[in-house]
């Protein structure tokens, strides 16, 4: 059966295919080939609108790891149908367009392979129900975002765009998966639907703002919200294709899926409205702000989307005032906020996603996109200039294109809920419509730079390094289409309001009921209201200080680079660095002793606090043999070699005591009743004694220690706390045996094994296994021996393999 | 009973034996080392469906009773890893086979290749304290012999202080060995337990617990006793490394996790939940601080095996069978993983010449294959699902957030992000960039490096994809050594 | 006695700790010897000492000293004699090469 789960799995089998194909296909070819998969995923998923409209929903179940309640389960409800068609439609329309932007001799495979994992990626995302399996795809997004902005791979500016947004976002995934953790231990389970079913349970529990600050972290870092917006325009390095789709249209809007998903569970609260409200705002105005100064295009277009993303963003927590309330007249005031969220979603994919192809254009049919090279391209790119107009004028919130409508609503929403007195908002809320107020004349201001400077004023011929020209109409089309949605959308906004919009409502706010319609008629005029007399403000304001923008631009000034979050974090990976590097040559010192110095103090301490703390050390002497004056002889005997040899100034000597100490341990064997020990003692001390000699005979007389007194004293402290650790470990486990040993067997070797002497059964019988390894080792150091002696690389020659 | 237990360890102890007389024979040597690991792949994998089926087998060496003879045990944790030291060797030796120099064939390398098999089967598969000694220093001198083998200037010097370290962890074995033997009277680990059980693990006990846990901290690696590691393992040719990165290390861990679930389990907030999970979190912490500092291959990835060991250790000091067969399941994935990422190295280096990711760049337009491959690895590395990496870590993490203990699931999380900044410095050097090796080493034809390596590569994959066979096996094997009354019942037949 | 031992052994562990921390190749194997004297003296403790006569079942006494630990100890004095061995070639090995014995010189930072 053709399942959701299926759907999402068709671009990985097709990035599989691809790579085993490329080479039989043309490659003219192959970006159709690709373009079929997100087409027919997008009338797949359309088929489904007439059913979702009905407030149908879809779940399909593949088990996968049951045992710990990962299973990969698709919901199609209307929230993510929303995205599904984002993300196939503009999908398939950056396909057309990467077919005729990217030159035909790159490794253009790979890209597509990218561009089809992240599709898939990016689909998983908003069908997977289970939190766990969205993690995963989640993930993958980060990955291919960061093989597609790298695709030049050779730029260094790539490269280390590349990386900022990897960590970035993977980072904050990585908060994300301990924010999803948490959920599972508060509610014992991985599917969103029933942790929303639970949510009563977890409200109290002391997890709850933990998990919601931390899936936020995720939220934040992946939609670029304020302070970790940084890694968006870096990402600018990759193809314009990319930047068109993944940071513009889709990737970048995961963040704000998962807080539209995650409204129900966590929404409600003080902490959840005023965080995303708060960070969207804050994101939105410092984004709009910043996006004036740049001079690069695609940068402004970055820190545009930044800022559009944060509007979004701060709709969707002002949108959660509603469930502070309930189901009532009153709160769908609030919910439209969360509409207005959506619709501004999807005008922004559409205007956005024609701005970048646009740009994109420009960039490939002059050479530059920056702007103080370019200029006057009008008369030479009529149709390009088209497209930006609508783009950037729906962007402005200008009349007759869709975003005049979302960013009206948006006004609205934002009146709305500074009239609120919950929340503290009574306080600060009339301060909410003054910065949207401010941010939407920034925006307004940078959509007139996009238009007039790139194709209006002086036609700059010898700064571009192509003579400026219309593309292939292949290369149009999709911003053609974009753009006429653009418009369309504004005389028709309530078919896509009652389809797609109205049914994702009740996706979050499944708490309102079912048969509970959220949707909002939208209207073009709705008479001279606040948000009409604010929307001129903007208008007039903003024509005023594009005019005068040369004059005011010195306010840039006022924010030096220094202290930019860029180079917070630039900072911080040259900390990381620097750091590990100290810290790791501090103590790996190359020195054994420093190693072994380490170790024994772990040993002192570890197994000394361990004595302490069990109280472990006991003493007693009772059952000890009593001791003869010949034994005690022996021991001030080894005492003394033992001790001596730290002091005899020869090697010979040195090894002599070793002897002397060797051979009174067989001595002593054979006080302790064990004769066979003796004997092997005898023979390995005498073998070990002459070997010791032997080395002599190579290596150089010893030359006296010199340790400046401190490592003198480090080492005897050393030493002695070592030899007494071992002393008070063995005392205190020696008193008397609390078990019968298991030694009492083998007294029967004479029945049992033939053996009259136990020692030899044992060795020869009991634990004849330990005996063959034992001798095992010995061949193997013989071998070793001779190997070592006899293979040797050349003098001065790292690796043998190399001569 | 059964004959198949010493299998393992019988198989590549005369295959060694074997390879001795036809040292001069290179051909043969090939012939006989490769049909040889196969074989004992394939007993592993018989021996592990035997065991599923059969439960815990035993073996009484030489027929003598337990606890009085010696004993080897194949239990579903031990067999796990016997499989997995087979796989590692079937690989690390067919990539010997492309890069090694004919003159260190001549000089014994299979059969000390064997031999050191021998000695890591053997360990993982005894059940008797002092027999593990013995296997362990099988494993150790061939060890030794294997990283000084070839006898440059480097591995001479690193090998020393190998060896020293080595040699006093082995020192302080026997002693442990003989206090616990003071203290029970018995060396069959299974009786060991029973009477431990009884005395509940009281005073001195404790004591002879944190010995041990040193003992195999210093095979195992862990903070803050690692510090012989990163360089030694930098001196032997890839295969090597490769083995002893993957295999090694593991088997001080599996050590410390048998015996800590086993014999020393009664004062689990102390021993576990306390010292073990601290020495986790640094372990883990302070190797990938290592990792993060080299810019060198095989370097980072030596330093990454450390903070590695910290994961596992991490899941026995949560202590709950969740976080032990995530443990056990770590050690799947990062014996394959890791092999992998120095076979890797290994054939990096083989094209290049270097291990300076400084000296490296464009490698991913010259050769394509090894660069989505170590891609792919490195990405499990850093526990990036539906890798292998992924689903080892994360019910690790899961279970201390169960248990509440946030701070060391936190630890866990940034050493995750940590681990993935060095291994995209490895791929943003090696395989982007300006191409800085030469056109012939462009042409190197990397087909044959890379064939060993693919099944680990499809291993890491596959384990991720299909984690439910192997998680649900890991879950069994943990539920098995979580309750020491199945290895006891089985051993002793009560 | 015991106890007697088991601080002989103690001060060997002492002497054998503070000879592994000095910079000469043959010092620390030297210490690491004496570390294999001091546990095989109390793997011997730990077992009991002269609590009955030699573990020969011939000399029909009524206790034997426990066999087991000298079992124990006998493979382990061959496991360190070959230990021991090879270390010593790696340590001529390594004069060979480097032309030191001095540990200080061999930390090898410089060639990295």
């Amino acid at each position: 059966m053709f399942t959701v789960n299926l759907a999402i799995m068709i671009p990985f089998i097709a990035a599989l295919i691809i790579p085993l194909v490329h080479k039989k296909v043309s490659r003219s070819y192959i970006g159709w080939v690709v373009f079929i998969v997100p087409a027919a995923l997008f009338v797949y998923l359309a088929s489904f609108i007439p059913s979702m409209a009905e407030g149908n929903t879809i779940v399909h179940t593949w088990n996968w790891i049951p045992s710990i309640g990962i299973n990969f389960t698709s919901y199609l409800d209307g929230l993510s149908m929303i995205f599904g068609l984002l993300i196939t439609g503009v999908g398939a329309l950056v396909v057309i367009y990467s077919i005729y932007y990217l030159d035909h001799d790159e490794m253009l495979y790979h890209f597509y392979v990218y561009l089809l994992i992240f599709m898939g990626g990016m689909l998983g995302v908003v069908f997977s129900d289970n939190i766990m399996v969205l993690y995963l795809f989640w993930e993958m997004t980060s990955i291919s975002s960061f093989l597609l902005i790298a695709f030049w791979y050779h730029r260094k500016q790539s490269r280390y765009g590349a990386q900022k947004s990897f960590l970035i976002t993977v980072g904050g995934g990585f908060a994300m998966l301990a924010g999803f953790i948490m959920l599972y231990v508060m509610t014992g389970t991985f599917s969103i639907r029933e942790i929303i079913a639970s949510v009563d349970d977890i409200s109290a529990h002391a997890l709850f703002i933990p998990a919601m600050a931390l899936v936020l972290l995720g939220a934040f870092t992946k939609s670029a919200q304020f302070p970790f917006h940084i890694w968006l325009p870096d990402a600018m390095e990759a193809p314009t294709p990319v930047s068109a789709y993944l940071h513009s249209a889709t990737m970048v809007k995961a963040g704000i899926y998962l807080v539209a998903r995650f409204t129900p569970v966590f929404g409600g609260g003080e902490i959840w409205f005023w965080i995303i409200t708060g960070v969207g705002f804050i994101t939105m105005i410092w984004a709009s702000f910043n996006a004036i100064r740049q001079t690069d295009l695609k940068a402004l277009l970055a820190y545009s989307t930044v800022s559009q993303l944060g509007l979004i963003m701060s709709l969707f927590g002002m949108g959660s005032a509603a469930l502070y309330f309930g189901y009532s007249a009153e709160s769908v005031v609030y919910t439209q906020a969360t509409f207005a969220a959506l619709f501004h979603l999807v005008n922004h994919s559409t205007f956005k996603g024609a701005l970048f192809m646009v740009i994109g254009i420009v960039d490939h049919e002059v050479g530059t996109r920056d702007i103080r090279r370019l200029g006057g391209l009008i008369s030479f790119m009529p149709i390009s200039f088209t497209i930006t107009l609508i783009g950037s004028f729906s962007m402005a919130g200008v009349p007759l294109f869709n975003g005049f409508l979302s960013k009206e609503m948006f006004l609205t929403a934002v009146l709305n809920i500074s009239k609120l007195n919950i929340f503290s908002l009574e306080n600060i809320g009339a301060m909410l419509p003054v910065i949207a107020w401010v941010a939407s004349v920034f925006t307004f201001v940078y959509s007139m730079i996009i238009v007039f400077k790139t194709f209006f004023g002086k036609y700059k011929e010898e700064k571009l390094e192509h003579q400026a020209d219309e593309p292939k109409m292949g290369m149009l089309i999709p911003p053609i289409i974009l753009a006429v949605l653009v418009v369309v959308i504004f005389f028709f906004p309530n078919i896509l309001g009652n389809y797609v919009l109205s049914p994702a409502m009740s996706s979050i706010y499944p708490g309102f009921g079912p048969n509970v319609d959220l949707g909002v008629e939208i209207e073009q005029w709705h008479g001279f209201n606040t948000e009409l007399w604010m929307t001129i403000g903007i208008i007039i304001t903003g024509i005023v200080l594009y005019l005068l923008l040369k004059y005011w631009k010195g306010i840039f000034r006022l924010f030096p680079r220094r202290f930019s979050f860029n180079r917070l974090y630039d900072n911080a990976l040259l900390f990381i660095e620097n750091r590990t590097t100290n810290i790791t040559n501090m103590y790996m010192t190359g020195y054994l002793r420093d190693y072994l110095t380490y170790i024994f103090l772990f040993f002192i301490g570890a197994a000394g606090i361990t004595l302490i703390y069990t109280g472990a050390f006991t003493f007693d002497v009772s059952n000890d043999v009593p001791v003869s004056m010949f034994e005690l002889i022996m021991v001030v005997i080894m005492l003394g070699a033992g001790i001596s040899i730290l002091f005899v100034k020869s090697r010979l000597a040195a090894v002599l005591l070793y002897g002397v100490l060797g051979f009174a341990i067989a001595v002593f064997f054979v006080i302790f009743r064990a004769p066979d020990l003796a004997l092997t003692q005898l023979v390995v001390e005498t073998i070990t004694t002459v070997l010791f000699l032997a080395c002599f005979y190579f290596l150089p007389e010893w030359k006296k220690e010199e340790h400046d007194g401190r490592t003198k004293m480090t080492n005897i402290i050393i030493s002695v706390g070592t030899g007494l650790v071992f002393i008070l470990i063995a005392l205190g486990v020696q008193h008397g045996q609390l078990f019968e040993s298991i030694s009492r067997y083998f007294e029967d070797a004479y029945e049992l094994a033939g053996g009259m002497n136990i020692v030899n059964a044992i060795l020869g019988d009991f634990r004849a296994f330990d005996t063959m390894l034992e001798v095992f080792v010995l061949v193997i150091a013989g071998m070793g021996v001779f190997s070592l002696i006899k293979l040797k690389s050349r003098k001065g020659g790292r690796k043998i393999e190399d001569q | 009973m059964n004959n198949l237990v010493i299998l393992p360890v019988l198989i590549p102890f005369f295959t060694g034996a074997l390879l001795i007389l036809f040292s001069k024979k290179q051909r043969i040597q090939k012939i006989i080392s490769s049909i040889s690991s196969f074989v004992i792949l394939a007993v592993a994998i018989y021996l592990a469906v035997y065991v599923y089926q059969n439960g815990i087998t035993v073996l009484e060496v030489g027929d003598w009773p337990a606890p009085f003879g010696i004993v080897l045990v194949a239990d579903m944790f031990a067999n796990i890893m016997v499989i997995l030291s087979a796989i590692v060797g079937v690989v690390c030796l067919f990539f010997t086979f492309q890069t090694i120099s004919p003159k260190r064939e001549k000089y014994y390398f299979y059969p000390f290749y064997f031999f050191l098999l021998t000695g890591v089967n053997g360990a993982f598969l005894t059940g008797d304290l002092f027999n593990l000694f013995v296997f362990f220093e099988v494993m150790l001198i061939a060890s030794y012999v294997l990283i000084v083998h070839g006898g440059t200037k480097y591995q001479l010097r690193e090998s020393f202080k190998y060896v020293i370290i080595n040699v006093f962890s082995s020192m302080l074995f026997l002693v442990a060995v003989a206090y616990i033997y003071s203290i029970t009277g018995t060396l069959n680990m299974a009786h060991l337990s029973e009477r431990v059980a009884e005395l509940e693990q009281a005073g001195a006990l404790n004591v002879v617990a944190v010995l041990f846990f040193i003992v195999f901290a210093i095979k195992g690696a862990l903070f803050p006793l690692y510090f012989w590691l990163p360089r030694s393992y930098y001196g032997p040719p890839a295969a090597i490394a490769a083995l002893f990165g993957g295999l090694l290390t593991k088997v001080g861990v599996y050590a410390i996790i048998r015996t800590f679930t086993l014999i020393f389990y009664h004062d689990a907030g102390f021993t576990h939940k306390g010292i073990i999970t601290a020495i986790a979190g640094f372990t883990m912490l302070l190797g990938v601080l290592g990792a993060v500092s080299q810019f060198n291959f095989k370097r980072i990835l030596s330093y990454h095996i450390i903070s590695q060991v910290g994961y596992m250790v991490m899941g026995l000091g949560v202590y709950t069978t969740l976080a032990v067969a995530g443990a056990i399941y770590y050690i799947v994935h990062h014996i394959i993983v890791k092999s992998a990422l120095f076979l890797f190295a290994g054939a990096t280096e083989k094209i290049t010449g270097t291990n300076d990711l400084k000296q490296m760049g464009g490698l991913l337009k010259t050769h394509p294959y090894l660069a989505w491959m170590f891609f792919i690895t490195a990405l499990s590395l850093a526990g990036i699902p539906p890798l292998s990496g992924f689903f080892s870590k994360f019910p690790i993490i899961l279970s201390s957030f169960q248990e509440e203990q946030y701070v060391i699931g936190g630890v866990a999380l940034l050493v995750g992000l940590l681990t993935l900044l060095s291994m995209m410095k490895i791929f943003s050097y090696v395989f982007w960039g300006k191409q800085k090796h030469t056109e012939e080493q462009a042409k190197y034809p990397a087909g044959k490096l890379l064939l060993p390596i693919v099944p680990l590569v499809a291993l890491t994959i596959i384990l991720g994809l299909a984690a439910e066979p192997i998680f649900s096996y890991s879950l069994m094997a943990a539920e098995q050594i979580m309750d020491p009354t199945h290895y006891i019942d089985s051993v002793l037949k009560e | 006695m015991e106890t007697i031992i088991i601080i002989l052994a103690g001060v060997l562990v002492s002497v054998a700790t503070y000879l592994v921390l000095s910079k000469n190749l043959i010092r620390v194997i030297l210490g690491t010897s004496i570390f294999s004297h001091a546990a095989h003296l109390l793997i011997m403790t730990m077992g009991g000492l002269k609590e009955g006569s030699s573990p020969l079942l011939g000399e029909e006494a009524a206790t034997y000293t426990d066999a087991l630990p000298q079992a124990l100890i006998l493979t382990a004095i061959v496991i360190s004699f070959g230990v021991t061995s090879f270390f010593l070639v790696i340590a001529y090995r390594a004069y060979q090469e480097t032309n030191t014995d001095n540990l200080d010189i061999l930390r090898g930072i410089k060639d990295e």
